[in-house]
């Protein structure tokens, strides 16, 4: 199966290659045009001291980690976006169906975009400027969370955009209201949890667990603790909550399927 | 003028139409207000809720946020383009050759679909905003005030709009220039963050720029921060930047007709 992945996606890879240029300037454009999210952020902080007592560079640690992780899973999920949708409009979804192979691996496996390492950039250098100028006690369980939770997020953040996809087998467009959640996801998980009311931080926790993102790791890592309680070592069940997301959303999927009627043509 | 009209009056039908599109996009756009509002009551909460920052009080940010999430989608934040979808299809050819003038079809077309979204997306987002946050309710002066510099920024944003869209005419895959036309809009227009909490240099340059008289002007006029001479110099600057974006639109648009050889066939 993974050969397989490394076929299909190298060969998008390639094509993404051809011309250099455009590649770069593509990548480039993608790390400006969402620095300009930690712009807005910084700017703010000029007016204001603090957001709840957390600083500008502890906020960095918070906006880095969730850019990241959607970066990634931007990079390898967008499959299931434009693509995709572009398939179901044209009732093409058909010939996906007739392959003697998983239609959730096939979509996964139909796109790669290298260009969205341009935002996986912009958030690793907001990500070191924030821990260079922190004093971060660091210890090998403090450097095993960071992996462990920018993994976990990529796999949160996908889970939805796989939500949205399937969103596509009743509505055949992709409803903007999932942008809500991936784009508002990133923006949402760019301040500390505790800066929202009480309904919105239990939805993002329980019910769309964004928060999973980084938010429990970050109090880890600075030994912050939350002021509605949340434990710190809750950042260790996020690969849990983020396995049983994507669950959900693989299950979501198969139910998608199950009542695809091609638009034929 | 009653050709103009009747194109006008058939854009704002066909808006009407994507009832659940509408829906859905109301719903996001509060959805990311209420994430800013709450960053806001953050930040004003560790400098004092009843300070006053860059001249906006708390309510003043939160009215602020709200207003400029409701004239999203009439080109608040990013540039339409279905004048570049036409250029790239070829289809243009067919527009250029009617008996009209091409730049009044497209601001009738244009001016149709605003005023839907102004009248029932926006005017809705921003009835949340007053439920919810007791966002502003403008004052009769401020609502007149309000319509003249709304009614200019639909100009001077179509003619940004049709600049940008002019562009495919040269370059066919302009993505590039509307990534950067996008950022310069959402940043420069007081969009993002309003422009007098911008540091000195950055305001400065803003305040250069036609981008505030597209969205910080006419929220500054909802608000109130703008009245009396204040506001016959703010909409004499709106003129002056219609004109401007207006007249190139028109020369520009001149030197493709001249020199571009159209795609398609």
């Amino acid at each position: 199966m993974w050969s397989l992945y490394w076929r299909l996606v190298g060969a998008r890879i390639r094509s993404q290659m051809q011309y250099k240029v455009s590649f770069v300037l593509e990548l480039l454009g993608f790390a400006v045009t969402t620095g300009l999210e930690f712009a807005v952020v910084v700017i703010l902080f000029r007016r204001f001291p603090s957001v709840q007592g957390w600083s500008v560079v502890e906020v960095g640690v918070l906006y880095g980690l969730s850019s990241i992780a959607f970066s990634l899973a931007e990079m390898f999920g967008r499959g299931f976006d434009a693509p995709f949708e572009t398939m179901m409009q044209r009732g093409a979804f058909d010939t996906v169906l007739l392959r003697p192979l998983d239609s959730f691996f096939q979509v996964f496996a139909s796109e790669l975009q290298l260009r969205r390492l341009g935002r996986t950039l912009q958030g690793g250098l907001v990500l070191a400027y924030s821990f260079a100028q922190l004093s971060i006690q660091w210890t090998a369980a403090k450097l095993l969370l960071l992996p462990v939770t920018i993994i976990s997020g990529t796999v949160i953040f996908g889970a939805l955009l796989v939500m949205g996809a399937t969103l596509c087998f009743w509505t055949i467009k992709t409803p903007e209201v999932i942008n809500a959640l991936t784009f508002g996801g990133q923006e949402l998980t760019s301040y500390p949890l505790s800066i929202y009311n009480r309904s919105i931080r239990n939805v993002f926790l329980f019910v769309i667990p964004l928060a999973f993102v980084n938010y429990p790791a970050v109090l880890l890592l600075l030994e912050r603790s939350d002021p509605f309680g949340l434990p710190a070592g809750a950042a260790w069940a996020s690969p849990l909550v983020a396995a049983i997301f994507l669950g959900i959303a693989r299950s979501f999927w198969q139910l998608g399927v199950s009542k695809y009627a091609s638009t034929g043509s | 003028m009653r050709l103009y009209y009747e194109i006008a009056l058939r854009s704002f039908r066909r808006a009407m139409t994507y009832r659940t599109a509408y829906i859905a996009g109301l719903l996001t756009n509060a959805f990311f207000a209420a994430l800013r509002c709450a960053v806001l009551i953050a930040v004003y909460q560790s400098s004092g809720v009843d300070s006053r920052v860059a001249g906006f009080t708390l309510q003043d940010a939160l009215s602020y946020t709200w207003i400029t999430q409701s004239l999203i989608s009439i080109g608040a934040g990013w540039v339409a383009f279905d004048i570049m979808l036409t250029i790239r299809s070829g289809d243009v050819v067919t527009d250029l050759m009617r008996p009209w003038s091409f730049w009044g079809y497209w601001l009738s077309r244009f001016w149709g679909e605003r005023l839907f979204n102004l009248l029932i997306r926006g005017a809705l987002t921003y009835v949340l905003g007053i439920l919810y946050f007791s966002a502003h309710i403008p004052t009769l002066g401020q609502a007149a005030g309000f319509a003249c510099a709304i009614s200019l920024a639909l100009l001077v944003s179509f003619g940004y709009t049709l600049l940008v869209n002019l562009t495919a005419f040269w370059l066919i895959d302009n993505t590039g220039v509307v990534i950067i036309a996008n950022i310069l809009l959402s940043f420069f227009s007081g969009f993002l963050l309003p422009i007098s909490f911008f540091p000195p240099v950055l305001a400065a340059l803003a305040r250069a720029l036609p981008f505030q008289a597209i969205t910080g002007l006419p929220a500054q006029v909802f608000l109130g921060h703008v009245a009396g001479p204040e506001l016959v110099q703010t909409l004499a600057l709106q003129v002056w930047w219609a004109v401007i974006l207006n007249g190139l639109g028109l020369l520009v648009l001149q030197l493709a007709l001249r020199k571009v050889v159209v795609q398609g066939g």
